[in-house]
């Protein structure tokens, strides 16, 4: 989505002026946040396989939240990383484990972030469900139905909280605009969405060799560049639906209020021949009653960014790379304002004339200023798990509704390879 | 100050938009005819192109008040015709092609393109409707205004110029000599607007009106059924009091100034208003208002006079009949005024 300055600034005060009627940005942040200290004190934390993105999740969190005793993970590398992490945010240190099952019989957790490679999610969540812990487990759900469908079973029957990491729920410029635009009907009758995450990178990490006492093998990885890399390799990964598209085909779900029914997929290994993994993949995903997300993601030209666009009979809701939100209403288009009439006494001048003021200067209409606040969803995120575990407050994203996307994300993977459509 | 008291109400309100009275007060008028002049103002406005577009009739002529709202509507057209802020709109249209072929235009929209270029050369190059790349580079359109390198606003001045937006006059289609340039009827669009509108009024009927837009453009229709004209204070918002009290029948007004847009780095002030031809934002002039016979050229005219100060206003003045204007210049206590306008009076400066 290629705005221009004007349109982003046009877009942006439209946003803005569009919840001005409803709970504003800032109120909607507090509903989101939680309050601390929590009763029954901060959660006695596990975390399992803390790579670079479960690292995130271990340092944001107020401490009055999520007390994180012990790590397990296979790669002494991400070991060492994580207590470098800790320490130069002056956290406590934390104990050291390289077979999760391990951690998980001798320490006293009640709770465990994991944030593994996608293959592992199901059989860490449904194993730390077992155990008895609550789970909060990276996107996307599992690898396949098979681990999506293990996971909803194990959280039903331990009854313990379980969130799956989409952190656009915990963003307030989503949630407003869930509650501002798409509740309020302000986009009219939503037929489509356009969800796109363009980049112009090789996915592949620098491996090196593997740090001394890990073997791969052991753990189910052919070699270490499997273990680094596992986002190419289909035995592990679901590839660029599932890392980037996940994501947005949740907030499709959510804004849609609806599951995709089914799906078509084409695309494949054009660019970088290295991998298992499609660099380019397009994905139509169809919605009851007429309604379609068109799902590109491509890794070779990022002009377009990554952005979720709605497309409704009454307005435009843009989404830019989880930061900016731009409205753009269709309803006015054309259309006269509202004339007025006042009536008052002859006395001074009939007007001053004076040069224009800002808002009358440029742009269409005078709203609310401000920037947009997206808040810290990622922390937010797990503090909100935390006291879930507490409260007993849902969650946003519980297993049921993370595994509807995770599933057409699968799907459409499966599409792609079968080429034909196929039902979610 | 002293000589001001004097010479207007000590209503300290008398310049602010009137406040609605009863609804019974306007019937209770409209049933006397008989009455010479009525004591109130009926203002008519909505919003349009960004600000408030206001018809102010004399309360005798509340039957005006449908040829009103037909004005306004002439305004909501020209919006959708010459905005650049929706895609739809016949300029952004011509935007997009204008690079890329031999652009054919609205033929409303090609004649106030022609009477753009007129200006521009009249004004040596200080009203452009193409420098919206230098707003933009100096950060004035998205509020967020800094000083930019030196290498930024040659590279923005590169797609700015009028005369590389070739008009031919029989085919009528548009053509840029250069990607980048674009063009921009900021300056000259709400006076044009009113312009039209006001024809609309005299078509209709209507012999006293007074329309504006934003109150930094407007137009006199009649004298208000006051033989001295409309009653308008001239504003600087620089100096937060009107400089001039002005009575006008039948002509236009235009007002520029950077008194609201404009930021400050080493104790130095850079207003939104840039200059063309030299890139950077105008100095020494803080409000440039302008008497003429139409709003277009009013507007048109106040903004190059804010870019080109005083020498070229003087230049414009003495080779065009009927141009009155009244410049805020920095440094000088009392305001500056050229030229004259045969239907408005000066009647009072403020120093």
């Amino acid at each position: 989505m290629h705005l221009t300055p004007e349109d982003k600034e046009l877009g942006r005060r439209n946003f803005l002026k569009a919840l001005a009627g409803t709970p504003a940005l800032a109120a909607l942040g507090g509903a989101l946040a939680v309050r601390g200290p929590i009763k029954g004190g901060p959660v006695r934390v596990g975390a399992i396989a803390i790579g670079s993105h479960g690292r995130g999740h271990m340092h944001r969190p107020d401490l009055a939240y999520c007390n994180l005793v012990a790590v397990a993970d296979i790669n002494p590398d991400s070991l060492r990383r994580i207590d470098e992490e800790l320490a130069k945010r002056k956290r406590p240190p934390v104990k050291h484990y390289s077979d999760w099952r391990e951690m998980l019989q001798k320490e006293d957790l009640e709770a465990i972030i994991t944030a593994p490679p996608l293959g592992a999610h199901a059989e860490i969540t449904v194993g730390c469900l077992e155990a008895g812990k609550h789970v909060f487990c990276e996107k996307m759900m599992a690898w396949d139905d098979a681990g999506c469908d293990a996971m909803v079973d194990a959280a039903r029957k331990s009854g313990k909280v379980v969130e799956i990491g989409y952190q656009r729920y915990y963003n307030r410029m989503y949630q407003a605009a869930y509650e501002g635009i798409v509740k309020a009907g302000k986009l009219g009758d939503l037929y489509t969405a356009r969800i796109v995450w363009n980049r112009n990178k090789n996915w592949r990490r620098e491996a090196g060799p593997a740090p001394q006492g890990l073997d791969p093998k052991a753990w189910g990885y052919e070699d270490y560049d499997h273990l680094i890399n596992w986002r190419l390799y289909k035995k592990h990964s679901q590839g660029l639906t599932a890392e980037l598209g996940s994501h947005m085909v949740n907030v499709t779900n959510w804004f849609f209020g609806a599951k995709a029914k089914s799906v078509v997929a084409s695309g494949g290994i054009f660019r970088f021949k290295d991998r298992e993994v499609p660099d380019h993949i397009y994905a139509n995903f169809e919605y009851p009653d007429g309604r379609t997300a068109v799902f590109t993601s491509t890794e070779s030209d990022p002009f377009e960014g990554n952005y979720e666009a709605f497309f409704g009979t009454k307005g435009t809701l843009i989404f830019e790379s989880e930061k900016n939100a731009y409205f753009f209403d269709h309803s006015g288009d054309g259309k006269a304002a509202a004339t007025e009439i006042e009536v008052g006494p002859k006395t001074g001048p009939v007007l001053e004339t004076t040069e224009s003021r800002p808002p009358d200067a440029v742009g269409r209409q005078a709203t609310t200023a401000g920037t947009m606040a997206t808040g810290d969803p990622y922390k937010t995120e797990v503090e909100r798990w935390c006291a879930a575990i507490r409260t007993g407050r849902p969650v946003e994203c519980g297993p049921e509704r993370a595994m509807s996307s995770a599933k057409a994300c699968i799907r459409a993977n499966q599409a792609l390879d079968q080429g034909k459509r196929l039902d979610v | 100050m002293e000589k001001r008291s004097r010479a207007m109400p000590a209503d300290s309100d008398s310049s602010r938009p009137a406040r609605a009275l009863p609804r019974r007060a306007l019937f209770t008028r409209r049933r006397s005819p008989a009455e010479p002049t009525a004591d109130y103002w009926i203002r008519v406005f909505r919003r349009a192109m960004a600000c408030r577009f206001e018809v102010t009739l004399s309360g005798e002529d509340a039957r005006h008040i449908p040829a009103a709202r037909a004005a306004l509507d002439e305004v909501d057209r020209l919006e959708a015709l010459l905005t650049v802020f929706r895609d739809t709109s016949a300029l952004s249209d011509l935007n997009r092609r204008a690079a890329l072929e031999d652009a054919r235009a609205d033929g409303e929209l090609f004649d106030l393109l022609v009477r753009c270029r007129a200006l521009h050369a009249e004004t040596e190059g200080a009203f452009d409707p193409t420098s919206t790349p230098l707003s933009r580079c100096w950060g004035f359109l998205r509020r967020e205004a800094r000083r930019p390198a030196p290498e930024e606003i040659e590279a923005a001045r590169v797609c700015v110029g009028m005369d590389g937006a070739a008009l031919d006059l029989e085919r009528r289609t548009v053509r840029f000599d250069r990607a980048g340039l674009e063009l921009n009827l900021g300056a000259i669009g709400k006076g044009y607007a009113l312009d039209r509108a006001a024809a609309h009024l005299r078509a209709g009927g209507v012999a006293h009106a007074l329309l504006s837009a934003a109150g930094s453009s407007v137009v006199a229709v009649g004298d208000g059924r006051d033989p001295r004209g409309f009653w308008i204070d001239v504003g600087s918002r620089r100096l937060e009091r009107p400089v001039a009290r002005l009575r006008l029948r039948d002509g236009a007004v235009g007002t520029s100034g950077a008194g609201e847009q404009f930021f400050e780095v080493e104790g130095r002030r850079y207003g939104h208003v840039i200059d063309p031809r030299t890139g950077w934002p105008a100095e020494g002039v803080l409000s440039a208002t302008v008497v003429a016979g139409d709003a277009a050229l009013a507007d048109a005219l106040s903004t190059a006079f804010l870019v080109g100060g005083a020498g070229l206003a003087e230049r414009v003045v003495a080779a065009r009949a009927g141009v009155l204007a009244i410049l805020t210049l920095e440094g000088e206590p009392r305001p500056r005024v050229l030229g004259s306008y045969p239907g408005a009076i000066l009647e009072e400066l403020c120093t």
